[in-house]
């Protein structure tokens, strides 16, 4: 077989040439100026969220310089080596070189093992919890888990529950934290796998029945103020997509005060419904009430008697809009699941109002027609 | 072009009434019927694929009646993806092309060939049943995790989540007597003088994926069997309340799956390594090397599982993370091996090529996309958002689906005898190629950001809008890139050019025949002597040995 | 998984890098033994995902077994009989693949029949063996002690069953004189499924009762 030496004009490599360069320079440009922020993180808003960012940052240069080498050698063979009418003899039959062989494989290897060491060393700031290490956190939160919302309760030193939030994200639920401190999470849930994610602390964790799961993040003091969207990240059903949340940054001393609003509403004896007012029974079991049509006296105070039949995790209440289902008229704070409340509604005028669970508002089953007349 | 023939007038090998192609045991026939079921499953998967990017084109639920339909578009989506299109496309393609590359005249066992075949249309049939029971089809995702999965009233009440099961029990056992088929005819029907190490890459990973089969599937079979028994006979494994271990399932589940993926795209990386060399006119660069990565992908593939499953909290996490970096080594090992069998090659851009390019370059992408999540800290932002989409529609399509459709354009000659259109061919590449990126890239973009997977709707103000509505622009691309394809396959299938026993100049025994070849394959094999026996006869280099029966081709090399 | 050898083995065969030559005779085992033994790797497979679920089950349970069964499961009950009758009939089996590989047909077929026996006795001592813990309150639906054991013991039962009737298929081809001391690769790939459905059990045993 015969090899003959290839003749070409430098012109064609300077255009090859031209053209990797050329893809490099974009590939650059792109990544490196505001265009290429799309690629980047969020903001990260934790001091653990801090250090995966500037890990990511590190591995994607890495990747990006992986890319060009490759996608350029790609780019250059195509370009280069486009057989011509010319081309009748086989070119050089190469069948190895065990020198760049080698070299291919150490220089991965070399790569793989210097991002596994940062990654793993990340992983241990970023999965470090004071309660493993025999201390204790600033602050305890105990989340927990259901189809579809969330519930944070509040834990003091001791570990004891000092207050819940059930409200859900329309009525301002949500995880109020402080910033600068340490923040210990516990995770359980009663039902299916659920998933605790905020983007902008680059992080989330399973929410897995029959086993407790934890961790600790701490919020930058810059992020004072700020609103952080949360969302479940694990399907869990048809609501799933609905399953949000927000963690809300406070100082130390709005969270103080928050915190004791809390423990006061939940302390708080139940304002007693009027006597003599009509009682409504109504049931909710599987993300369903029992009874989706209810009737009541016109301008006269009722009272719904609610039953939450689900699992503890789940909660539920009974607000009321009007029937175009925009004005919200009445609205009440969800209990859990195995609990009942007696909610008190005011005097309404006749008309067709809607009940609905401000927990479930997606939930067809979980909204119902209340007659006035 | 060489159009001597090796055997006189075998075209009417395809002919035959609809009843022979009902019965036959003729692995060519039924490598064919596995490419045409797989492409008809591609077109079901892909309608719900456009069903998912439609509903997802602007925030608000719009096409669908509730989130639920959404979850049973994107369930039924990946598992006719995966179960019932790439991995049967690419046993289609190998039980089409194996036994003639290795000179056999059939698999080893031709009935059971057929039975695995025939398992397939059942298990899909069973799959998409689950639309008409009350309840829909399964909806707890291609994963299907307990308890999401079990029978509880929030949770997969109806019996499309037990369809679910059984079709996918029936095609894991299809795959499995396929495995076994493969393995038997690789180690004991090659012909003589095709050692281990002159075997075509494209066998070489069918033998490992075939090992992959064998020892991966009964496993997830098992699990299974164990969602099954807890969802109908009051089973207790997966049900934490009843004394099971919810994450059980997913260490089983990802024990097959992910040496599943490598199913799933090492016998697409053997169509690349037969295309790459041919129209480089080259020999692959470091023949062993590649076996050697392709074995040790196979095996690194079985002590990854668990990096699917970082954010359990139940995995020990060093471990997974650094054995899931490890397979970038022998992967990047091919890719430079692939590079270079182009460099300093002289490349002819037929359509097989520039798909085996399209899969260099976006294969690529995917496994370094993939390598992110391997660092566990960034798995912890990334997992579950559409950045992993991202990654396993790079690696499936831009890898697999790619590499079958160069392996469809490079062996429809020797499987009709007539040439595809080579600008229809590249038409479909551009639009396929432009559409893919559009739909896909974008979605790192949204994954980063924060947009989960898994979603039938989206808050309108969190920044996802653009993006989401570019890929779906980009799905409908693909979708349309489809057009040119199916009519080439039709319109060449009568008209086509005629194209010969070799039409490429191919290297492996496949090209020593006629085309289409007879039923029992070969008249007379070539002298093996090399990994490229019709190579060395076309150049004369067995010449006296009284074997070399090819006439030599084309272009008249002064050899 | 029967033999179904290639119709045209002239050009295809073995060939570790030997010169062309027609007329090669097969080399090494035989492709429906090479099959058998692959189908039983991924039947190991199998089972060792239902062994994986059961100690991780296990693990997550304390006591095991559960104080409402804590004797249920009694290693010298009848159930040790059904374990020797199993063995011994690993011992018949391959008596039998003896026979036929000296082409002793007769004692071929008295083997094969008392393995067949062996396999149905075992399997009526399992279901008697179930009636029993059904009467006792463990069931399939009982907690994961009662789920784990009638998974794993049905699942090993079902390839008893599947193993009883290709006994019968060679019990019946044998006695139609189909084996000789050349031509016998089913009864080869039986035994060998036989003698794995066997240590299976084996294990099983020693897991669910002694361990
Ligand atoms: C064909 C299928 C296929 C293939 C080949 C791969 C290949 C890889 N995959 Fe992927 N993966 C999937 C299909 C596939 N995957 C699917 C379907 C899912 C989602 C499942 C679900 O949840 O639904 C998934 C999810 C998935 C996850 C879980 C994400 C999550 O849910 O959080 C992870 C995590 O580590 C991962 C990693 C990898 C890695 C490291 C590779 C590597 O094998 C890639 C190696 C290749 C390269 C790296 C490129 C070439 C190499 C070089 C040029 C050398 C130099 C490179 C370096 C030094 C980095 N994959
Ligand atoms: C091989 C595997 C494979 C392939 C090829 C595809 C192809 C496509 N996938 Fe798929 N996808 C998966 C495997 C695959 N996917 C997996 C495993 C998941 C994870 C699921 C999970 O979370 O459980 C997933 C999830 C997934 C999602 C995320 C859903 C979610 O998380 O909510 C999305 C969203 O856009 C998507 C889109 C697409 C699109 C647009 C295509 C396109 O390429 C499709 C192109 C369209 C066609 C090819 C159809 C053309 C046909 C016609 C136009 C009809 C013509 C008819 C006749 C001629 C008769 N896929
Ligand atoms: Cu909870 Cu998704
Ligand atoms: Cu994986």
């Amino acid at each position: 077989m015969s090899t003959s030496p290839r003749k070409r004009p430098a012109s064609e490599a300077l255009v090859a040439g031209g053209v990797v360069v050329l893809l490099i320079a974009i590939v650059g440009i792109i990544f490196f100026t505001g265009a290429g922020s799309e690629l980047y993180p969020p903001k990260p808003a934790t001091v653990q969220a801090k250090e995966v960012a500037s890990l990511y940052d590190l591995v994607f240069a890495i990747a990006v310089a992986i890319f060009v080498a490759v996608e350029g050698l790609i780019i250059w063979s195509i370009l280069r080596y486009r057989r011509r009418p010319t081309d009748v003899d086989l070119p050089p039959q190469t069948h190895g070189n065990n020198f760049v062989e080698v070299l291919w494989t150490l220089i991965p290897t070399v790569i793989v093992l210097y991002l596994f060491a940062i990654s793993w060393q990340t992983l241990n700031s970023v999965d470090y919890t004071s309660v493993a290490n025999g201390q204790k956190p600033d602050v305890q939160i105990h989340v927990l888990a259901g189809q579809f919302q969330w519930q944070f309760e509040y834990l003091d030193a001791n570990g004891k529950v000092v207050a819940t939030q059930t409200k859900p994200l329309g009525e301002g639920g949500g995880m109020a934290v402080p910033v600068g401190k340490k923040v210990y999470v516990t995770l359980s849930s009663g039902d299916v796998i659920h998933a605790w994610y905020v983007p902008r602390f680059l992080f989330k964790r399973d929410v897995i029945p029959g086993q407790t799961n934890n961790f600790e993040f701490t919020v930058d003091p810059a992020e004072v103020g700020q609103t952080f969207r949360g969302q479940c990240a694990e399907l869990c059903g048809t609501g799933h997509n609905a399953m949000q949340f927000q963690v809300v940054a406070m100082t130390q001393a709005d969270y103080d005060a928050w915190l004791a609003k809390l423990v006061e509403a939940a302390n708080a004896t139940p304002v007693p419904p009027p006597s003599g007012a009509p009682v409504l029974a109504l049931d909710a079991k599987n993300i369903a009430y029992d009874n989706r049509a209810l009737e009541v006296p016109a301008n006269a105070p009722f009272v719904i008697a609610f039953k939450n039949d689900d699992p503890s995790t789940i909660t539920h209440d009974v607000d009321l809009r009007a029937a175009d289902g925009t004005t919200v008229v009445a609205n009440q704070d969800p209990i859990a699941g195995g609990t009942t409340a007696q909610y008190s509604y005011p005097a309404l005028p006749a008309g067709t109002y809607q009940f609905f669970c401000s927990v479930h508002p997606g939930v067809a089953a979980m909204t119902g027609t209340l007659t006035v007349k | 072009m060489a159009t001597h023939a090796l055997s006189p007038a075998a075209v009417p090998a395809y002919r035959g009434g609809l009843y022979e192609w009902l019965t036959t045991t003729d692995h060519k026939k039924i490598g064919i019927m596995y490419l045409i079921n797989s492409f008809v499953f591609f077109l079901i998967g892909g309608i719900f694929a456009l069903l998912v990017r439609t509903e997802l084109a602007a925030p608000g639920i719009q096409l669908f009646t509730n989130e639920h339909v959404y979850n049973e578009a994107f369930s039924i989506h990946a598992t006719v993806m995966i179960f019932l299109f790439i991995i049967p496309m690419l046993a289609g393609l190998g039980n089409y092309v194996v036994p003639l590359m290795i000179g056999a005249p059939d698999m080893a066992f031709p009935r059971i060939n057929a039975l695995s075949f025939w398992m397939l249309p059942l298990g899909g049939i069973l799959l998409l049943a689950g639309f008409l029971t009350p309840g829909g089809a399964a909806a707890a995702g291609w994963t299907s995790y307990p308890p999401l999965s079990e029978r509880g009233a929030l949770a997969s009440p109806g019996p499309g989540q037990d369809l679910w099961i059984v079709a996918l029990i029936l095609i894991g056992t299809s795959s499995i007597l396929g495995g076994i088929n493969f393995l038997v005819t690789i180690f004991k029907m090659r012909a003589p003088g095709l050692t281990l190490f002159r075997m075509p890459i494209m066998v070489w990973t069918m033998l490992v994926t075939s090992v992959l089969v064998v020892m991966a599937t009964p496993v997830i079979t098992s699990a299974l069997v164990m969602l099954f028994i807890d969802r109908n006979y009051g089973g207790s494994f997966f049900l934490p309340d009843k004394g099971g271990t919810a994450v059980l399932y997913q260490n089983v589940f990802w024990f097959y799956s992910h040496p599943a993926v490598y199913v799933m795209v090492l016998p697409a990386m053997g169509v690349i390594s037969e295309v790459l060399p041919v129209f480089s006119r080259k020999p692959l660069f470091g023949y062993k090397a590649f076996i050697f990565a392709t074995a040790g992908i196979g095996a690194l593939g079985f002590s990854v599982w668990a990096h699917h499953m970082f954010t359990t909290g139940a995995v020990f996490l060093p471990f997974f993370s650094l054995m899931t970096f490890l397979i970038a080594v022998p992967t990047g090992v091919k890719m430079f091996n692939w590079v270079f069998t182009l460099f300093r090659g002289q490349l002819t851009f037929s359509t097989p090529l520039i798909f085996a390019i399209g899969f260099l370059t976006m294969f690529l992408i995917g496994g370094i996309n993939g390598a992110f999540s391997a660092s566990v800290p960034i798995d912890f932002a990334l997992q579950d958002t559409y950045w992993v989409v991202a990654h396993l529609h790079y690696v499936l399509f831009g890898g697999s689906v790619f590499g079958v459709f160069a392996g469809i354009y490079y062996w429809f000659p020797k499987m009709t005898g007539r040439m595809l259109s080579e600008s229809l061919g590249k038409v479909h590449f551009v639009i396929m190629f432009i559409g893919f990126n559009l739909t896909f890239f974008p979605m790192h973009m949204l994954g980063i950001k924060g947009m989960p997977r898994r979603i039938a709707d989206y808050a309108s103000d969190a920044g996802w809008n653009d993006w989401n509505l570019l890929a779906t622009i980009g799905g409908f691309m693909i979708a349309v890139s489809m057009l040119p394809f199916i009519w080439n396959v039709f319109v060449s299938l009568r008209n086509g050019k005629i194209a010969g026993d070799d039409p490429w100049e191919g290297n492996t025994l496949e090209w020593a025949t006629s085309s289409p070849p007879p039923a029992y394959n070969f008249d007379r094999l070539p002298d093996i002597r090399s990994e490229r026996p019709v190579f060395d006869a076309r150049h004369g280099l067995n010449a006296g040995h009284g074997h070399a029966a090819i006439a030599a081709g084309g272009h008249g090399e002064a050899s | 998984m029967t033999a179904e050898a290639p119709a045209l083995t002239a050009s295809a065969g073995h060939g570790e890098g030997h010169a062309p030559a027609s007329g090669h005779a097969q080399r090494g085992i035989s492709n429906p033994i090479l099959g058998m033994l692959l189908f039983i790797t991924s039947e190991v497979m199998f089972f060792s995902g239902l062994f994986a679920a059961y100690f991780s089950t296990r693990a997550a349970n304390a006591p095991w077994p559960p104080d409402v069964f804590k004797d249920i499961l009694d290693p010298l009950g009848p159930i040790i009989i059904a374990t020797i009758i199993l063995i011994a009939s690993s011992f018949t089996c391959q008596f039998a693949v003896w026979s036929i590989r000296r082409g002793d047909r007769k004692g071929f077929v008295r083997n094969i029949s008392i393995t067949f026996v062996l396999g149905i006795i075992f399997l009526v001592m399992q279901v008697y063996d179930y009636t029993i813990l059904f009467s006792e309150g463990m069931t399939l639906g009982s907690g994961p002690f009662g789920t784990t054991y009638f998974t794993l013991t049905g699942f090993h039962g079902a390839h008893v069953f599947g193993g009883v009737l290709m006994l019968g298929v060679i019990l019946y081809r044998g006695m139609a004189g189909q084996f000789s001391a050349k031509h016998h690769d089913a009864v080869e790939a039986v035994s060998l499924y036989w003698h794995f459905v066997d240590i299976v059990w084996i294990l099983l045993f020693s897991i669910l009762y002694l361990l």
